[in-house]
């Protein structure tokens, strides 16, 4: 299964600082993990999930072995970087903080929300991961869970469509 | 299950987190927050070098004359 | 070397030291008694009155540990055995002692918030429950401030001032390197009482470094 991670600018995991095997010419190396993918395993995003893991690089990630679907990720014995989405750049991840951060706005003024909008701006240069959330979470205060959901698809969307992915 | 957690939440969990002892849809939701939340990120690495200097107090050698006893007794054990 | 092999290796190691122990070596008691002294103190001194007695108790539990080496199975951590067998001397000193041994009060009580409430946005706020102000990142400070003697003398002072089995679990998991089993076994709760102790008295040691570091 083909998949996406979002790693830290030095090629580590987000919360397990595991050094990545970077791909150089062709894929990294694989890494495997102990059974259980419950507890410990590889996490990946689906297209899906992008918008909730949002981070500073992006590569697309193939993964084998017994996979576990969960509501935003699926965890995987075995994993191996395929490539970096290199148009996960700084310019675009400002570009889609700006397009959430004016979702976040629209909402707000469409469902009588103003008095969320204060903390939109102030919010921005924390990046896309909370500008996604904020868009979201208006959304939901606005139209419930569906809402949220809905606004958490578009930016998957939004994104799948600008980076190129399947 | 709720769709996001807000900070209170956050750092209530972290003990739990670092224990392994969330739920994958728990620990999930906690990941996704210390993401998004530079806040609480700082504040699971304040919990984690808390943890570390912690772990820097050292503890005090068995004291002579204990060790003394101890010997005696373990070897009154040995003849016996 | 994985957590699997080093935990492998940790006991076969122990094995040996037994094996020798039981052939009367004497270095190998030695060796046993360094390993685990700080801890069985820590645990004594949770159950009884005073150091003294805690030693007293601890030498108390040595003998037992001697007397009941052959039927020691492995089946838990050598530690937690070791523990068990103090637990058991030190509740029945502290018994003859007619010391109120809090027993009840080690099942975690009411709320203690990790962070003060006024420190989150409240109710009417759009995101309730969100920081007002950031805590500080530490990974900020300059390298001394975290290593400088005052700060553990802090740290001390704090664990130090902690309801006795805060004081004690935080000990034996972070200065000690027990795991949950082994707390268990010497305050004889759940897993899950032991890690809501831990939870409290971490949360206060940060609160109160961040005092330090950032006040």
């Amino acid at each position: 299964m083909i998949a996406y991670k979002f790693l830290r600018a030095d090629g580590t995991g987000v919360f397990t600082r595991f050094a990545w095997p970077l791909p150089a010419d062709g894929p990294g190396a694989w890494v495997e993990t102990e059974p259980d993918p419950c507890r410990s395993g590889i996490h990946a995003c689906r297209v899906g999930d992008l918008p909730y893991w949002a981070g500073r690089v992006l590569y697309a990630i193939e993964l084998d072995g017994e996979i576990v679907e969960h509501k935003t990720k699926v965890v995987a014995r075995r994993g191996r970087l395929l490539v970096r989405v290199d148009a996960w750049d700084d310019d675009f991840r400002a570009a889609y903080t700006r397009h959430c951060a004016d979702r976040a706005h629209e909402i707000a003024r469409a469902t009588g929300l103003e008095r969320w909008e204060d903390v939109i701006e102030p919010s921005v240069p924390e990046g896309p991961a909370l500008l996604g959330f904020v868009a979201a979470r208006i959304a939901e205060r606005a139209g419930g869970v569906p809402a949220y959901h809905a606004e958490r698809a578009r930016q998957s969307e939004w994104l799948a469509a600008r980076l190129g992915l399947v | 299950m709720a769709e996001h957690i807000s900070c209170q939440e956050v750092v209530e969990l972290v003990n739990d987190y670092l224990d392994g002892a969330l739920e994958p849809e728990e620990a999930s939701l906690f990941e996704q927050h210390v993401n998004f939340c530079d806040g609480c990120e700082f504040y699971l690495d304040q919990i984690r070098t808390t943890i570390a200097t912690v772990g820097r107090i050292t503890e005090e050698d068995v004291p002579p004359e204990t060790r003394d006893k101890l010997l005696d007794a373990f070897r009154e054990w040995r003849r016996t | 070397m994985t957590e699997a092999e080093l935990q492998d290796r940790a006991a076969t190691e122990e094995a040996a030291l037994l094996a020798r122990l039981r052939a009367g070596d004497e270095r190998a008691f030695e060796t046993l008694v360094g390993r685990h002294y700080p801890t069985m103190l820590a645990v004594a001194r949770h159950y009884v009155s005073s150091r003294a007695v805690a030693e007293e108790v601890v030498q108390e539990a040595w003998l037992g540990v001697l007397k009941g080496l052959d039927r020691f199975e492995g089946r838990s951590s050598l530690r937690t055995w070791i523990l068990r067998i103090l637990v058991n001397t030190a509740q029945t000193r502290g018994a003859r002692e007619a010391r109120s041994v809090p027993f009840a009060s080690l099942a975690p009580e009411g709320d203690e918030p990790a962070v003060a409430p006024e420190r989150f946005r409240g109710a009417g706020d759009p995101f309730p429950g969100h920081w007002r102000a950031y805590p500080g990142n530490w990974q900020r400070l300059p390298d001394e401030a975290l290593h400088e003697r005052e700060t553990l003398e802090i740290v001390v002072a704090t664990i130090g001032q902690l309801p006795s089995a805060q004081r004690l679990v935080i000990t034996m998991r972070d200065i000690q390197g027990c795991d949950a089993e082994e707390v268990c076994a010497a305050l004889d709760v759940s897993e899950g009482n032991q890690r809501v102790l831990l939870h409290r008295a971490r949360s206060k040691v940060r609160s109160a470094l961040e005092g330090h570091l950032d006040g």
